[in-house]
């Protein structure tokens, strides 16, 4: 097989990493914390064993996983670093992060016709947001979490998933999905399709907005374009949605404050260091005294950073691992979307397509926008990186994507989700 | 497929947003990382500030200068000698950040060198304590002490340097300041708000008319031009379009030659030869001199004025006895007059000669760097044997020292209040010492002084002859 000869490296690779990891934290702090050993050998044994099974037991690709679980390895080695209760806590989501992986990996191969369900999608988004809207938590100034017997979780990160559901289950026929009998005449039928497919979207990224995820609804609006632009057969509709992006950000400047903030913090983050540039002025500080190689893991002081375990991680990154440690990690979500994208290219189906497409594409541009924002390359939107950041919400959201997409990605189940279109 | 051509445009385009990342990572890392660690928000400089006993500083000879001591949990910067050295090695406070040497030299100071910042080995906290880098100045503390002394809280500056190597020996300025971060603290808004500009370091970053020292540098134009023996006449004033210039006290020398006219300072002279020299001699000696050029030198200087676009007959004649529009620093003038003592070549100023590690090892010593050749060596020697003659029978007898060759020029400067006859005119004298082999060139002004003959050359043959006497 061809997976048993080339999985054996890079999964030691990984393996090596962490053990060497955990060994340097343990070293750096007397008194000894077995804590470190006891945290460090639970994750290298997580991320082995369910890259083992996945890779043996023929789930499909072979590579997302073993990126996966390098970029898992960095923020796990870091979030723990950082905060030794997060850092439990971190562990405990990813394991249950494959739990959720494996259990939509089923879910969805045993399931047939997914692209009939979109009204569903729609519906569910829709409560999702008027229960986060009626009940939602303000924490850190934005209103996008539902605290439910003290377990809390961000809703936004499924609507995710939700739209490029939807977004699949309209392109698998397009512009038929609504009204498909009601009205006869062409024209009508696709003008009348694309405003309500228009009409949904911008409802989403609405949705976000009140609530001030900001990020997402970002991500969502440029998921968006992609996937009309790979697959509406003419550009039209690309360049309407494309030319909203004018008004909306000039609407959104003057009409909403934290949007404001965020724009006149990325011009001149030293104008208001103490307050609005706080933030991403000690992101800079945090980057600029890694230099290439870093301090070196508990050396250094990204603890002088804002909400580092999460927006920040990658400077903390940068800090302790240096340029180099921040690169590999951009480095290998490139190749996550490389992968990715060679999955999409390979796939017949038009569901199966958009819906690859779509996860890809949000996965990436997620890593873009934050490690973007918190190197002022862009203005920052809150945001975590996928897979690295601390959060039990995109943790999970993040690994029931993975699973579509492994689960797209296996040749075995050519004919899960509606007919291949020949 | 269409499809998976735009699939694949997909690609490209997320891959190249990567690739800015990348990029826009290493510009940081590469050209920004230096500001972004000393800016006074970033809270990792104090805490490797808490960490380090900065590096001690000492004169020449290894007398201490500045130094650091444990104040319970935070270093405290001690300098024994007070204001002395304010504007030399300025001061180093949590509050106001710091200044000259302690500034320029921070990183060095602090133990961080280039190369441990660039590849990130600066740790924040898990370090003990530290000691830096310690630094040599170039100063002499004893001539130091005797610039401070003979300024005697009159405004003004001494500079003293080695004319061969450019090694500042003295850069006294006055008034200075306590530079005790307490005593900054406390005295901070006042001292801003004072009109004696206690903060600015006149020797380096004061800018006056140079009056007659720049009559060097035109005599050099003069010889230059093959004018060393013309023959002029004095009769103690001369009109040039409607404006009058005299001698000091209106004094007619009746007909002498330039070495007379640069002894006896004849600004009717000086007036004449300068309209004759014409734009285009002083742009070009002023040039060379290094006017209108930044200095580079470890500590903020400015630069020396020839601000001329062009030249009408009374701004040459002004211009020639340095008035009008030229404006010189002190320290720039000490480097022209060692230009002159060092056969013509002008020599890069240096101020820290050496930097030893913490356990006393040379790491780095600075070595003599030319700057530029302001005039010929003939041109030089020439200049330098009528600098004598400005000593032994000229307006600058109170610098001659017994057994010592002395060349000099004094300067007497017109200001704002002198012209108004509500103060004395700027004293000046600049000059080197022994004029056969030059160890010693100086640079005094002081303030609303008078003569230069009188109060600046005193001070002078004063430093000079206690650096001759070791």
């Amino acid at each position: 097989m061809r997976g048993a000869i080339t999985y054996r490296w890079p999964l030691s690779l990984i393996a090596v990493f962490n053990i060497i990891g955990y060994l340097f934290l343990f070293f750096s702090d007397s008194p000894y914390n077995p804590m470190t050993l006891a945290v460090g050998a639970a994750a290298t044994l997580i991320i082995c064993i369910a890259c083992f099974v996945i890779i043996k037991k023929d789930y499909g690709d072979e590579y997302l996983i073993l990126i996966v679980s390098m970029l898992l390895s960095f923020g796990l080695m870091m979030i723990y670093r950082l905060d030794e209760n997060l850092g439990i806590k971190q562990l405990i989501w990813v394991a249950i992060g494959f739990v959720m992986f494996f259990v939509f990996y089923h879910v969805y191969i045993k399931v047939y016709k997914w692209d009939r369900f979109a009204y569903i999608y729609i519906s569910l988004s829709a409560v999702l947001y008027l229960v986060t809207l009626i009940l939602g938590k303000n924490i850190n100034g934005a209103v996008n979490w539902i605290v439910i017997g003290g377990f809390s979780f961000q809703p936004a990160e499924l609507c995710k998933i939700l739209f490029v559901f939807f977004l699949a289950s309209y392109f698998k026929n397009p512009d038929n999905l609504f009204l498909g009998e009601r009205i006869r005449d062409e024209r009508l039928r696709v003008l009348s399709n694309r405003a309500l497919l228009m009409l949904v979207a911008y409802c989403n990224i609405g949705f976000l907005v009140l609530q001030r995820e900001l990020g997402t609804a970002l991500l969502l609006y440029i998921t968006f374009l992609v996937v009309v632009y790979v697959f509406c057969k003419d550009l039209k509709m690309f360049l309407l949605n494309s030319a909203f992006i004018v008004p909306g950000a000039i609407l959104g400047y003057f009409k909403f404050y934290h949007l404001r903030v965020r724009i006149d913090a990325w011009i001149n983050p030293w104008a208001d260091i103490t307050d609005k540039g706080y933030q991403i002025a000690q992101s800079l500080f945090a980057i600029a005294s890694g230099g290439f190689f870093g301090t070196g893991i508990g050396m250094g002081r990204p603890d002088m950073v804002p909400a580092v375990s999460t927006d920040f991680i990658f400077s903390a990154i940068c800090e302790e691992m240096g340029i180099f440690g921040g690169v590999a990690v951009v480095l290998l979500c490139m190749l996550f979307t490389y992968r990715g994208i060679k999955i999409v290219l390979g796939l017949r189906d038009r569901f199966k397509k958009v819906l690859a497409l779509g996860i890809v594409t949000m996965i990436g541009l997620q890593t873009f926008i934050i490690i973007g924002g918190v190197i002022k390359l862009i203005p920052l939107t809150g945001i975590t990186l996928p897979f690295i950041s601390y959060g039990g919400s995109s943790l999970v959201a993040s690994f029931i994507a993975l699973g579509i997409l492994q689960a797209v990605s296996n040749p075995r189940f050519d004919r899960i989700g509606g007919e291949a279109d020949g | 497929m269409d499809e998976n051509k735009k699939i694949i445009q997909v690609l490209v385009a997320i891959c190249f947003l990567f690739f800015i990342i990348v990029g826009y990572l290493t510009y940081i890392q590469l050209f920004r990382s230096r500001d972004l660690m000393a800016n006074v928000y970033n809270r990792r400089q104090y805490k490797i500030e808490e960490n380090t006993a900065r590096g001690n500083i000492y004169d020449r000879n290894g007398v201490l200068l500045a130094y650091s001591e444990a104040n319970g949990e935070v270093q405290e910067r001690i300098y024994p000698y007070g204001a002395l050295y304010s504007q030399v090695i300025g001061y180093s406070s949590k509050v106001y950040g710091k200044s000259q040497i302690e500034a320029a030299y921070n990183n060095v100071l602090l133990g961080i060198d280039d190369l441990s910042q660039v590849f990130g080995m600066v740790s924040g906290s898990n370090y003990p304590t530290r000691k830096g880098n310690n630094l040599y100045l170039t100063i002499d503390h004893k001539l130091q002490a005797l610039g401070g002394e003979l300024l005697n809280g009159r405004k003004g500056a001494v500079v003293a340097m080695d004319p061969k190597t450019g090694e500042v020996l003295a850069l006294a300025s006055s008034p200075n300041f306590d530079p005790h971060a307490k005593k900054l603290e406390e005295n901070w808004q006042s001292m801003i708000e004072s009109p004696d500009a206690p903060f600015l370091c006149r020797a380096t970053q004061g800018l006056y008319a140079p009056g007659s020292t720049f009559k060097i540098l035109v005599t050099a134009a003069a010889v230059e031009k093959g004018l060393e023996s013309k023959v002029f006449d004095d009769n103690g004033s001369v009109v040039i379009d409607g404006r009058e210039i005299r001698n000091s006290e209106s004094r007619a020398y009746g007909k002498i030659d330039l070495k007379r006219a640069l002894a006896v300072s004849s600004n009717v002279v000086y007036a004449q030869l300068g309209t004759e020299l014409g734009m285009e001699s002083f742009v070009d000696i002023t040039y060379r001199a290094g006017f209108e050029k930044e200095i580079p030198f470890d500590i903020p200087t400015s630069k020396s004025r020839f601000p001329y676009e062009n030249m009408n007959k009374i701004d040459l004649a002004e211009a020639a006895i340095g008035q009008g529009k030229v404006l010189v620093s002190p320290l720039h003038m000490a480097m022209i007059t060692s230009a002159i003592a060092n056969e013509g070549v002008m020599m890069e100023p240096v101020l820290v000669k050496s930097i030893t590690n913490s356990e006393g090892k040379t790491t780095k010593e600075l070595k003599p760097v030319k700057l530029g050749n302001v005039m010929e060596k003939s041109v030089a020697e020439k200049i330098k044997i009528m600098m004598q003659e400005v000593v032994t029978s000229g307006t600058g007898h109170n610098a001659a020292i017994k057994g010592i060759n002395v060349a000099g020029k004094t300067g007497t400067a017109e200001n704002e209040l002198s012209v108004k006859k509500k103060a004395k005119a700027h004293s000046w004298f600049v000059g080197f010492a022994p004029a056969e082999d030059p160890k010693i060139a100086v640079a005094v002004i002081v303030e609303y002084g008078g003569s230069g003959g009188d109060v600046a050359a005193s001070i002078a043959r004063r430093i000079m002859s206690e650096y001759l006497s070791n």
